[in-house]
């Protein structure tokens, strides 16, 4: 729950935020608590805004609009219920998390420019309406805070007040956001960023995840707004509801560093004080000097840090700070305890039985029938080839058999351990329901190490961190993958990414595996390997359905194959049976090799 | 109804106005894939400098295109060439950020260089209307319009039949597969970012001769572009056309049916719903973003 | 290595302006807090240079109480640089008193601060009623307020467009029409308020942002209406916009009454040409006033286009000059810094109307409000903007449309 304090990344971290609050203290002049303060309430809206914006991956434009929420919220419950503004700002993180649902449903789709801007239609709707209703907020005069000095109402005479409230405010988010980034959660959102069908294949609801991170920034930000309102005692809808603190919030976490805990802090600390002081120094040498330089400096900060601070200097300074005592590595906790629950090996007594029933799968696009009435039926402990010449649809197919593509007729059914058919619908439904894929065009999580990518899947059973980890350390086994595990994934060779691909998708401990193509581009070396570890993971229990171009390979491992020509069902049988048959030769080589064989 | 008639004019000519604007955003946008903030800024220079050219030499504004046009290029080019091109292969949030610095700093330089003053380009030719029965029309919106459908025309005969414009539309789709087909990368996007650009330059001085210069002018139109492109889908062009038109339109009936102080809260409303049910725009393809 | 050229940048800056900042001990350091970039920077640049000629003035004449006045100067936008600047000026700069700030949210968000630290804010140009009415202490303003604005406009509708038209006002419709931001709203309201009071026809009201690029639809809309009195509270590029805008669709109400702001300028004038003549204008004094009701209005131009090189762009600058000009010789009376005793000082002074170059009196109220502040009526004559009432100021009569 809270980072070991012996350890030296926890106690450097934590005597260089006192910092933020000590020297204040002791130079006691009323502009550096403010700026003291600026830099508590902006790097903490910073940190909030990383959630959604760095965590996961989404570029909000308009988060202003919870700021403003709260601000708004808790000022009017002062002034027209006389609430406490410590009470008042938990309703205005109500509101915004309602506004955050209301927003999030609809640009669940969108990416990018496109979110963006939808993020700041929004923000530009409520302000109009918060302009328009004026005899509810103000309108564009305003609201002036009703300054009752006191605990209970955020106001104080001592700046030193203001400055331990909005340290604590600063305190709290980030220790929300080094919750989320080494919890279960904080690895789902990584996902969803990088590869969204990759996660959901694994079984993360992806929506949930995002939804998820939007409330709880959406709340964080509210909060703080709540407080700054308090602070500044008088807010309007074009500083609240604004598209520049939108941005600003969203440039320090990019320039210190998108994604990490403590990247959006230190953007903050960089440029903050900087523009601040700037303004007061420049406003004499002429109107808009100060803007000018800032942006000058905002563009060369850019260009020399474009992976943020913490991408740039990150590396060095923990290895420095790792080299102070109390140090331990990352790893050494390795727990004993094997993962029991497996699926896969508790029932692999009857062997033959059905395991995966697709019947009568329809599919069109367009003009293009992809899949013809096409059914199979995979049997437990079996290893099933599909086959059949390229633009045959066996990609299609199998994406309709782990939910990526919904047939426009038919179903698929999948049985489960205590024996009930269950017909699971989205991919992460059929991640649940004990499937399990790869992808064609590898799609390894490139930001985490290898290691972490295959714990991605092994969350599908349990949140526990050090569980996660024993799982993927026995999957990592069966792949072969152990020697690589502290590797980062992007550099993986193609068949490390090939067999990483297979890890994932084994450590949710499916009781079907979905293969595609995951032998092709390898050289014979890895091919062998590649079958070695197949049979292995048949040996476990697992059902295997595999697509494969390499006929070696499929007749050494197939028990029995599938053809599919043009979408349909052109042949099933015994390898042998299947390879020699004149209709299946046809199909891949053409009439005209028939023909020259004189069949 | 010759209310409603005059409303659908005036919205129509508006879109005209927003139009080449939205064109030049959309070609850099689709093809270099970068959210260009300064887009405004852009649009403020060229009119700070259909400003100083016509003040001094008296010239209408309209005869300075071709000097503007050149002046911007080179700011474009110049800007995509020194800020934009060292960041290509970094986060796409951090390319955003950049334009958003040289944003600032324009804006500000111009406070500094010219003062807070609002300038008028002096335009006896441009500024009136004239009546078609009990319709009136302004003179430069209608040839703002007519230019507008010109530059769509010939951008759209630019991507499509010369061999530059296959390039253009090559990036566009795919970067690396381009530079493997041996489209020169660096070099095209400082031409597409020049030319882009420029356009903003010729939509300068059109404008200039109905709306004040003074250094936050560009914001005023940057936004509302942003939302025609992106509601148009972007690197499309037929998108932009009919997104400026549009919102012109619902700009211009808003304004009547419903207020000028919620005729905002419509479009961006709308524009969510349409997001909502076609996530890559109007005109859009695919998954909507690279 | 870039990297180490910025620091050398920053430590030279650092140095050079605490060189700048070294004032002589027996300095009077006052702050001067404007929008000085951002939209509101033309006219709180303008409002800026009235409290630079009155400084320089008081200088030259001797400073006060024998002290050299040093202003200093800082740009806020928003109520978050508002009150960092106000800290700023308040702790680092250690300034005896504030001068602003032409915008109100400025001015309410720089308030809260000086209040909290004992520091008086002398207010010369922003309208919102609210300023004053927070029951502060330190807080005192000479110019007029929004409520002003609203009521001068609708008694020329009474005192001057209605006899005009030898109509009934209450049998004309009136049209009022705002920018939505904060000193739109303000004026407007209290339009609203002071109409349905006085039993007049209010057809229209309609807001619409500053930024916009047209007012087309809002024309028609009037039109339809039927308006034959347009008040309008409006910055420049809308004013332009909606003057220009009318004329195009044959829009052409009785009477046009802006309220300050983008109907002030010169440059508006400029940009509109013949369409504006006619239109009225109730704002602060302008310097094109007669000097009868003003004394000290010439010189206060001499000295105006002696250092800027042009006539005064707005009545910001006159306003400010004659705030911040009695504030000094207050400053003067109290031989204090103390709070209280300025306070005093404050509201001992007593000048009657038409004794400075604005028209103006001054008699501050307990709640630190200049009782004695006037707007005037103003008109775009032959593109001049003449003040046609009071009488005391006029240099014009109104003319009717024709």
């Amino acid at each position: 729950m809270f980072p070991r304090l012996t350890h030296p990344r926890a106690y450097v971290g934590g005597i260089a935020l006192l910092m933020l609050l000590l020297i204040p203290l002791a130079v006691n002049s009323p502009f550096i608590y403010h700026l003291a303060v600026q830099v508590c309430v902006f790097g903490a809206l910073a940190t909030a805004w990383n959630i959604v914006g760095g965590y996961a991956g989404q570029l909000s434009l308009g988060h202003a609009v919870f700021y403003a929420i709260g601000s708004y919220s808790a000022t009017m419950l002062v002034i027209h219920f006389g609430m406490s503004p410590w009470l008042g700002m938990f309703g205005g993180a109500v509101i915004a998390v309602i506004a955050a649902l209301v927003i999030a449903y609809p640009t669940l789709r969108l990416r990018g420019p496109f979110f963006a801007l939808a993020t700041i239609a929004f923000l530009e709707v409520c302000r109009l309406l918060v302009v328009h209703f004026q005899s509810f907020t103000g309108g564009s005069a305003g609201l002036n805070v009703p300054l009752n000095i006191g605990v209970e109402w955020m106001i104080f005479r001592e700046k030193w007040a203001y400055l331990l409230i909005a340290f604590g405010f600063l305190a709290f988010t980030l220790w929300v956001s080094w919750i989320i980034r080494y919890s279960r959660f904080g690895f789902y959102l990584i996902a969803v960023r990088e590869r969204e069908d990759a996660a959901r294949a694994v079984g993360v609801n992806a929506v949930r995840v995002k939804i998820s991170a939007a409330v709880i920034s959406a709340a964080l930000t509210s909060m703080l707004g709540s407080f700054h309102a308090m602070y500044l005692t008088f807010i309007e809808p074009s500083a609240a509801f604004s598209l520049e603190l939108s941005i600003q919030i969203a440039m320090f976490a990019l320039i210190g560093g998108l994604g990490t805990v403590a990247g959006p802090l230190l953007g903050t600390l960089l440029v903050l004080p900087a523009a601040e002081l700037s303004r007061g120094w420049l406003s004499a040498l002429g109107n808009g000097t100060h803007g000018f330089v800032y942006g000058v400096v905002l563009v060369i900060v850019v260009l020399f840090f474009p992976r943020g601070l913490v991408g740039h200097l990150g590396g060095k300074a923990l290895a420095l700070i790792d080299r102070l005592p109390g140090a331990r590595r990352f790893e050494s906790a390795a727990p004993t305890i094997v993962n029991s629950t497996s699926p896969a090996s508790s029932s692999s007594g009857v062997r033959g039985k059905p395991i995966l029933i697709a019947e009568g799968l329809h599919k069109r696009f367009g003009g293009l029938k992809a899949t013809d009435d096409v059914s199979l039926t995979l049997h437990e402990g079996e290893i099933l080839g599909v086959i059949g010449p390229n633009g045959a649809g066996k990609t299609t197919v199998f994406n309709q058999l782990s939910g990526f593509i919904e047939p426009d007729a038919g179903t698929v059914k999948v049985c489960q351990p205590d024996g009930q058919w269950r017909t699971p619908t989205s991919p992460e439904n059929f991640a649940q329901a004990g499937v399990g894929r790869t992808f064609q065009i590898v799609q390894p999580f490139s930001g985490l190490s290898v290691l972490e990518n295959i714990m991605l899947g092994a969350f599908m059973h349990t949140r526990n961190i050090a569980a996660a980890e024993s799982v993927a350390r026995e999957v990592a086994e069966l792949t072969d993958l152990t020697p690589l595990l502290n590797a980062s994934a992007r550099e993986l060779t193609v068949g490390g990414m090939k067999r990483l691909e297979v890890a994932r998708a084994l450590a949710t401990r499916p009781r079907v595996l979905l293969l595609d193509e995951v032998l092709a581009g390898l050289n014979p070396t890895d091919v062998a390997r590649a079958i070695e570890m197949i049979r292995r993971i048949r040996g476990t229990g697992v059902s295997v359905l595999m697509i494969e171009h390499l006929m070696q390979a499929t007749m050494a491992l197939s028990d029995r194959i599938i053809v599919l020509n043009a979408g349909q069902l052109l042949r099933e049988g015994k390898p042998a049976d299947v390879v020699n048959d004149p209709a299946v030769i046809e199909a891949y080589l053409g009439k005209g090799y028939l023909d020259a064989q004189g069949t | 109804m010759s209310i409603f008639i005059q409303l659908l004019i005036n919205g129509l000519l508006l879109g005209g106005a927003y139009a080449i604007i939205s064109i030049s955003l959309t070609l850099i946008f689709g093809v270099v894939r970068v959210v260009n903030f300064a887009h405004g800024e852009l649009l403020m220079v060229g009119l700070y400098a259909t400003w100083l050219i016509t003040s001094h030499t008296g010239l209408h504004p309209y005869a300075t295109v071709i000097p503007v046009a050149i002046l911007l290029f080179a700011i474009g080019a110049l800007m995509q060439r020194f800020v934009i091109q060292p960041l290509l292969t970094a986060e796409p949030h951090i390319q955003i950020f950049a334009t958003v610095g040289v944003s600032t700093a324009l804006l500000n330089l111009a406070l500094m260089m010219f003062g807070a003053d609002v300038r008028t380009v002096d335009a006896k030719v441009g500024a009136a209307a004239f009546q078609v029965g009990p319709i009136s029309i302004v003179t430069g919106q209608l040839v703002t319009f007519v230019v507008a459908i010109i530059v769509a025309v010939g951008v759209y005969l630019l991507l499509q039949r010369t061999f530059v414009g296959r390039g253009f539309r090559a990036l566009a789709q795919n970067r690396s597969a381009a530079a493997l087909m041996g489209v020169n990368v660096n070099k095209t996007y400082v031409l597409v970012f020049g030319l882009g650009a420029a356009l903003l330059g010729l939509a300068a001085t059109l404008l200039a001769v109905q709306y004040p210069v003074f250094p936050t002018v560009g914001q005023y139109f940057v936004l509302t572009a942003f939302v025609v492109v992106v509601l148009g889908g972007l690197g499309s062009l037929p998108g932009a056309v009919v997104g400026s038109l549009f919102i012109g339109l619902i700009d211009s009936l808003a304004g009547y049916y419903v207020g000028s102080d919620l005729k905002e809260v419509v479009y961006f409303v709308i524009f969510l719903v349409i997001l909502t049910l076609r996530p890559t725009g109007l005109f859009g393809l695919g998954r909507g973003s690279e | 290595m870039f990297k180490k050229l910025k620091l050398a940048a920053i430590a030279i800056g650092c140095v050079a302006t605490l060189g700048i900042n070294i004032a002589k001990a027996a300095d009077l350091k006052l702050g001067a807090l404007y929008p000085l970039s951002g939209g509101l920077a033309l006219l709180g640049d303008e409002s800026f240079r009235g409290v630079q000629i009155a400084v320089d003035e008081r200088n030259a004449a001797g400073g006060v109480n024998g002290n050299k006045v040093v202003l200093v100067k800082a740009d806020a936008v928003d109520a978050n640089q508002a009150v960092g600047e106000a800290r700023r000026l308040t702790s680092i700069e250690n300034v005896s008193a504030i001068f602003g700030s032409y915008a109100s949210g400025v001015a309410s968000a720089a308030t809260q601060v000086t209040e909290l630290a004992g520091v008086p804010y002398f207010e010369l140009g922003a309208v919102a009623d609210t300023i004053t009415e927070r029951g502060f202490k330190y807080v005192f303003r000479s110019n007029s307020t929004a409520k002003n604005f609203a009521e001068r406009s609708l008694e020329a509708i009474f005192k001057v467009v209605a006899p005009q038209l030898k109509a009934d006002p209450k049998s004309l419709k009136i049209a009022i029409i705002f920018e939505d931001g904060a000193y739109g709203t303000l004026v407007s309201s209290f339009q609203k308020e002071a109409a349905k009071r006085l039993g007049l026809n209010v057809v229209e009201s309609q807001s619409y942002s500053a930024k916009s690029v047209d007012l087309s639809s809002l024309v028609l809309r009037l039109k339809a209406s039927g308006a034959d009195i347009v008040l309008q509270t409006s910055y420049q590029n809308d004013t332009t916009l909606f003057v220009r805008q009318s004329a195009n669709a044959g829009y052409k109400p009785k009477a046009m009454i802006g309220a300050g702001g983008g109907y002030s300028l010169t440059d508006t004038a400029k940009a509109l040409g013949s369409a504006m003549d006619g239109a009225y204008n109730v704002d602060f004094p302008q310097s094109t006033m007669s000097e009868k009701g003003a004394p000290g209005l010439r010189a206060f131009t001499t000295a105006y286009e002696k250092q800027f090189g042009s006539p005064p762009r707005s009545g910001h600058s006159l306003v400010n000059y004659v705030g911040a000009k009695a504030f000094l010789e207050i400053l003067a009376n109290a031989k204090s810094n103390d709070k209280d005793k300025i306070r005093e000082a404050v509201l001992a002074y007593k000048k009657e109307l038409g004794s400075n170059a604005a028209g103006w009196g001054f008699n501050f109220a307990e709640n630190g409000q200049n009782q004695l502040a006037t707007t005037n009526l103003m008109q775009w004559q032959k593109g001049k903007l003449e003040t046609v009432f009071p009488e005391g100021v006029a240099t014009a009569k109104p003319i009717g449309p024709n």
